[in-house]
C-alpha cells in the first residue's frame, strides 16, 4: 500500500513539472494560467500525500480509544487543513487571473503573451 | 491586554469587508477609512507583550491527559494552535506601519474627489496580512497572507490609472503563481520532516540535532522557502517586476507597497534566518542576492527616464541594505537591518508621495519632459531633498544611523569589502537622487510643459511633513526604536 503515497508522490511531482513547462514556455495565456493551476495543485497534493498513512484511520480521537494505537494508526490531520485553505487560496488567484486575462484579451484582441506581455508594450 | 494582539489583524480586516461593502457611498468610505485608520495605531500601544493562542490552544504541554501517556514525547512542547508572538520589534513596525498607511490613506482621500471602497479594502487587506505575517509563528500562516498580500498588491496597482497596470499585473500574478507554491511545497518539506508548521517548534527540532540541517531535503526546503521570499520581496530576479509595480500605482498606493515588501521581507527572513541558521553558506547566499539587488537595481535607475521607474528602482536596491544585515548575521547587523527596513519604510514613503506631487501637476513622469518646479512648488521641493537626503544616508538624518550600523558590522564581522560597496551604493543613490531632482526642480523649465494647478492637497503636505519629522527624530534619537529591536534580536540569537 505505500506504493500509493509513492505514486501520488511522483504525480504532484509530475503536475509541478508540466506546470512549469506550461507557465516557461507556452505562449497562450490561458495555458500558462492552467500551467500555473498545475503547479498550485502539485503542491496541494504533495501536503496530502504527507498525510497518507496506509490502512489508516479518520484522526478524531473518540472516548474509548487507546492512544497509542489511535497515534499509531490515524492519517495526520494537519496537511489535510493546510490544504483547504490552499485551495481557496488557490482559487483566488485564480479568479483574478483569469479575470485580468479577460481584460488583456478586449485590449489587445489577442491572447498571446509575446504580444500582450512582450517588451514592446513596455 | 493581550486580546488586542488578534484585533490588529481582525480590526483592517472587518474595516476592508465594511469598505467593500459601502463602496458606493462615497462619503461613508472616506470616514470610515479616516476613523479606522487613525485609531489602528493606538492598538500596538496599549498592547502587552506576550503571545496569543488562536482557539485557545496553548503548546501540548499545557494539557495533562493526553500526553502523559507520551512522557518524553517532543508532542509535549509543540504548538498546535496558530501562535501569534508580539514583542518589541512587532511593537515598533507595526505602530509605523500604521502610522504610515494612515498617512497612505489621508493623502489618498486628499488627492481624490471619489474614494473606491475596493481600493480601500485593498489597502486595509494588505495591511492586515502584513501584521498577520509579522505576528504569526506559524509558517503556514505566513504563507497564506503571503497569497493575499500578492493580490492585495495587485489590487492597489489595478486601481491606478497607468495604461500599462493590466500588463504588470499579470506578469506580477504569474511570477507570484510560481514563486507561492514553492513557498508552499518548501513548507511541505519542513512539515515532512518536523510534522509542525510552528516556528519556534522548527527551530527547537533543528537546534536540538532531531534532523540533520545538511539532509537533501532539509536544504531543498529551504531552496524553495528562499525562492518564494526572492519573489516576495524583489530580490534579483524578480527585481524588475518589483519596480515595475512601484512604478504603474498611484503615489500612495505604491508608498504602501513597497512597506508592504519590506513587512514581508522582514517576517518571512527572520522566519529563514530562525530555521536555517545552522547552514553554514545561508547568510553568503542572502548576501549574495542582495548584493545583487543593490547593484542591478542601481545600474537600471541609472538608465531610466521616468522618476517613477527611477524611484522604484532605488526602493527594491535598498532592499539590498537590509538583506547584507540579515546575512552577516550578528546581533549589530540584525539590528541594524531592522532600523533600515522602518527607515526605508518612512524614506520610500516620503519620496513616493513627494514625486507624487510632481505626476498630480504635471501629469508626467518622464524627467525629460520636466524642469522648473522649483518656483511652482518650493515647499514640496525641499521636503523631497531632504527624503533624498536620507535615501542616501547623510547625517543626521535616519538612513545615516541605519548604514553606519550595517557598515559597523559588516566590518566588525570582518567583511570590509562589503562596507566599502554599502558606501559606494550609497554614493550612487545619491547621485541617481541629484540626478532626478535636477531635471524636475531645478534645471529651467521647457516650454511646452504646463503646469495645470499650482495647489499641493493640504494632506499630501502634512503627510510629508510627519515623514520628515520623523526622519529627523529617528536620525536625531535612534535609540527610541533601536533599544526595541536590539532586545528582540538578544531573544532570537
Amino acid at each position: 500500500m505505500i506504493n500509493t503515497q509513492l505514486a501520488a508522490l511522483l504525480t504532484s511531482g509530475s503536475f509541478i513539472i508540466i506546470g512549469l513547462y506550461a507557465a516557461i514556455f507556452l505562449d497562450n495565456i490561458i495555458k500558462k494560467i492552467i500551467g500555473l493551476s498545475f503547479i498550485e495543485e502539485g503542491a496541494n497534493l504533495f501536503l496530502i500525500t504527507l498525510a497518507y498513512r496506509a490502512d489508516g484511520i479518520v484522526p478524531i480521537f473518540l472516548s474509548g480509544m487507546n492512544p497509542q494505537w489511535f497515534a499509531e494508526n490515524s492519517a495526520y490531520p494537519l496537511p489535510q487543513a493546510l490544504v483547504l485553505t490552499s485551495i481557496v487560496i488557490g482559487a483566488s488567484t485564480l479568479a483574478v487571473m483569469l479575470a485580468i486575462a479577460m481584460v488583456l484579451y478586449k485590449k489587445h484582441g489577442s491572447l498571446s503573451t509575446d504580444e500582450i506581455l512582450g517588451d514592446k508594450n513596455e | 491586554m493581550n486580546d488586542l494582539i488578534p484585533l490588529m489583524v481582525i480590526i483592517p480586516i472587518i474595516a476592508a469587508i465594511l469598505l467593500n461593502l459601502f463602496n458606493k457611498n462615497n462619503s461613508t468610505v472616506k470616514i470610515l477609512s479616516f476613523v479606522v485608520a487613525i485609531v489602528l495605531p493606538i492598538i500596538p500601544l496599549l498592547a502587552n507583550y506576550g503571545t496569543y493562542y488562536f482557539g485557545g490552544h496553548a503548546p501540548l504541554t499545557d494539557y495533562g491527559t493526553f500526553l502523559s501517556l507520551f512522557p518524553n514525547s517532543i508532542l509535549n512542547t509543540l504548538h498546535i494552535g496558530i501562535t501569534y508572538s508580539y514583542g518589541s520589534m512587532q511593537q515598533i513596525l507595526i505602530f509605523f506601519l500604521f502610522i504610515i498607511a494612515f498617512l497612505a490613506i489621508l493623502t489618498t482621500i486628499g488627492e481624490r474627489k471619489k474614494i473606491s471602497g475596493t481600493y480601500m479594502f485593498l489597502m486595509f487587506m494588505g495591511l492586515a496580512s502584513v501584521v498577520a505575517m509579522l505576528l504569526s509563528d506559524d509558517i503556514f500562516h505566513l504563507y497564506i497572507f503571503f497569497e493575499i498580500v500578492i493580490i492585495a498588491q495587485v489590487g492597489i496597482v489595478l486601481a491606478s490609472n497607468h495604461k500599462e497596470k493590466y500588463e504588470t499585473a499579470m506578469k506580477y500574478m504569474i511570477l507570484g503563481s510560481i514563486g507561492g507554491p514553492m513557498l508552499l511545497t518548501g513548507i511541505g518539506f519542513l512539515l515532512a520532516l518536523v510534522g509542525s508548521v510552528n516556528i519556534t517548534d522548527i527551530v527547537h527540532v533543528v537546534k536540538n540535532g532531531l534532523i540533520n540541517s545538511y539532509s537533501p531535503i532539509f536544504l531543498l526546503s529551504f531552496g524553495l522557502i528562499f525562492f518564494g521570499w526572492l519573489y516576495s520581496v524583489g530580490l534579483p530576479p524578480f527585481h524588475t517586476i518589483k519596480s515595475d509595480m512601484y512604478s504603474k500605482a498611484t503615489p500612495s498606493g505604491s508608498a504602501l507597497l513597497q512597506t508592504l515588501s519590506v513587512i514581508i521581507f522582514i517576517s518571512i527572513g527572520l522566519a529563514i534566518f530562525r530555521i536555517y541558521n545552522g547552514i553554514s553558506y545561508v547568510g553568503t547566499f542572502i548576501i549574495f542576492f542582495s548584493l545583487a539587488a543593490m547593484i542591478l537595481s542601481i545600474s537600471m535607475a541609472l538608465t531610466e527616464t521616468d522618476f517613477r521607474r527611477i524611484i522604484g528602482f532605488l526602493a527594491v536596491g535598498e532592499l539590498g541594505y537590509l538583506g547584507i544585515g540579515f546575512g552577516i548575521g550578528t546581533k549589530l547587523s540584525l539590528t541594524a537591518a531592522l532600523f533600515q527596513g522602518l527607515n526605508e519604510i518612512i524614506i520610500t514613503a516620503l519620496l513616493f508621495i513627494g514625486f507624487g506631487t510632481t505626476l498630480y501637476l504635471s501629469k508626467t513622469s518622464e524627467i525629460n519632459k520636466l524642469g522648473g518646479l522649483i518656483e511652482n512648488n518650493p515647499k514640496t521641493g525641499v521636503m523631497v531633498l531632504i527624503g533624498g537626503f536620507a535615501l542616501a544616508g547623510v547625517p543626521p538624518l535616519n538612513g545615516f544611523q541605519s548604514k553606519v550600523m550595517l557598515i559597523q558590522s559588516a566590518l566588525d564581522k570582518g567583511f570590509p569589502e562589503l562596507a566599502i560597496i554599502m558606501i559606494l551604493i550609497s554614493i550612487v543613490t545619491f547621485m541617481t537622487f541629484i540626478k532626478i531632482f535636477h531635471s524636475i526642480y531645478l534645471k529651467p523649465k521647457p516650454k511646452d510643459l504646463i503646469i495645470e494647478d499650482n495647489k499641493i492637497p493640504k494632506s499630501t503636505t502634512f503627510t510629508m511633513g510627519v515623514l520628515i519629522i520623523m526622519c529627523i527624530v529617528l536620525g536625531l534619537m535612534p535609540s527610541l526604536v533601536v533599544n526595541g529591536f536590539n532586545a528582540f534580536i538578544g531573544g532570537l540569537i
